[in-house]
């Protein structure tokens, strides 16, 4: 363990029983995040890669700030 | 317990009853923003949630320094158990009562959110409902126990505080947007969803039954503001 690079990629992924429509996601990671014209996410689906920290952080902070605990981060381990 | 009778207490129980009146106020009125999805323009809606959270703490904290001195100060005979039993409090029986019952009310509302994730979605929301409730009874609690709350300024902020409350509860009433499912019924552009464009998923099209087709097409006047970066999915329509 200790240092380990970081390899593969993540996905924010919705719950859409549990989500709202609050929106607070699409404000704590605008690059992740769009809004449909009823105030539901949409999320890309396409992997980002961990090493991006920014957008990894800006993750766990939609995670945390979801009123409706709808959130979650999905590892996608490399294809290798 | 250690006789503690300096008036310093009684000062301190006063002012922080006060001060924890006034940041319990607050603390509903930011939540009340959150529930009816108030801010994404001058406020973000997340920063009003976080000032909502973090508020509720200020606000315990306040809460738990009255009450602590309460009990301390040996002047007046109340006790541990009555901090959280009703009519237990030899000193000002049904007031400090009153107080206990709100107390009881907030930690049920502050425990359940630190469970949140544990917990149903559903007794989370049913609990919080509490806050009004404990709210409600710790205005009561101050009005009847209170040594300045009777009085010029003190009744003043008693009254401003159960205004504002009273108006966020009204508001929350009136202008609370329709959950899921109405109010994608009720959306002005409720036309059948727009075919899923490639790697992406919308919670809309998993997560709520499918709107009927809209009398007339009007203008959206929708309860959420149009984001300035808005997904270009809208192809296809109009
Ligand atoms: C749950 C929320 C509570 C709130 C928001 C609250 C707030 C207040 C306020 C605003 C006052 C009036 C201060 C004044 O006018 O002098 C007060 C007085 C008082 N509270 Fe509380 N309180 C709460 C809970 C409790 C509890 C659980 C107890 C019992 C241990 C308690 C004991 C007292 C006492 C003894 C006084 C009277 C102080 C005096 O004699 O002037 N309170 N409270
Ligand atoms: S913050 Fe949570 S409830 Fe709000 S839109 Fe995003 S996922 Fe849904």
């Amino acid at each position: 363990m200790g240092i380990r690079r970081r390899s593969g990629g993540f996905v924010l992924s919705v719950n859409p029983i549990l989500c709202d429509g609050f929106g607070h996601c699409a404000e704590l990671a605008p690059d992740l995040v769009h809004l449909d014209e009823w105030g539901y996410p949409i999320i890309t689906t396409i992997p980002v890669p961990l090493s991006n920290l920014a957008a990894l952080e800006s993750a766990r902070y939609a995670v945390r700030g979801c009123p409706r605990q709808a959130l979650r981060i999905d590892r996608i381990s490399d294809p290798s | 317990m250690i006789a503690l009778t300096s008036p310093y207490l009684w000062y301190t129980t006063r002012a922080t009853g006060m001060v924890a009146m006034v940041l319990f106020t607050i603390v509903v009125a930011l939540g009340t923003l959150v529930a009816n999805r108030i801010g994404g323009t001058i406020i973000g809606r997340f920063e009003i949630n976080e000032l909502h959270r973090s508020m509720s703490i200020v606000a315990i904290v306040f809460l738990a320094i009255h009450i602590a001195t309460t009990v301390l100060d040996s002047y007046v005979p109340t006790g541990v158990i009555s901090i959280f039993v009703p009519m237990t409090s030899i000193y000002k029986r049904v007031p400090v009562g009153v107080g206990a019952v709100a107390l009881d009310l907030i930690l049920a509302v502050w425990i359940s959110s630190l469970l949140k994730v544990r917990i149903a979605n559903t007794t989370w929301r049913f609990i919080h409902w509490f806050s009004w409730l404990g709210f409600a009874t710790s205005i009561v609690h101050a009005f009847l126990t209170g040594t300045d709350s009777r009085k010029s300024w003190g009744l003043v902020l008693v009254v401003a505080c159960s205004s504002v409350v009273f108006v966020a509860a009204l508001w929350r009433y009136l202008g609370r947007p329709a959950r899921a499912a109405g109010r994608t019924a009720l959306s002005p552009l409720a036309a059948p969803p727009a075919p899923p464009s490639g790697g992406r998923t919308t919670a809309t099209r998993l997560g709520s039954v499918p709107p009927p087709p809209p009398a007339a097409p009007r203008p959206s006047t929708g309860p959420f503001p149009r984001g300035p970066q808005r997904p270009s999915n809208k192809k296809g329509r109009r």
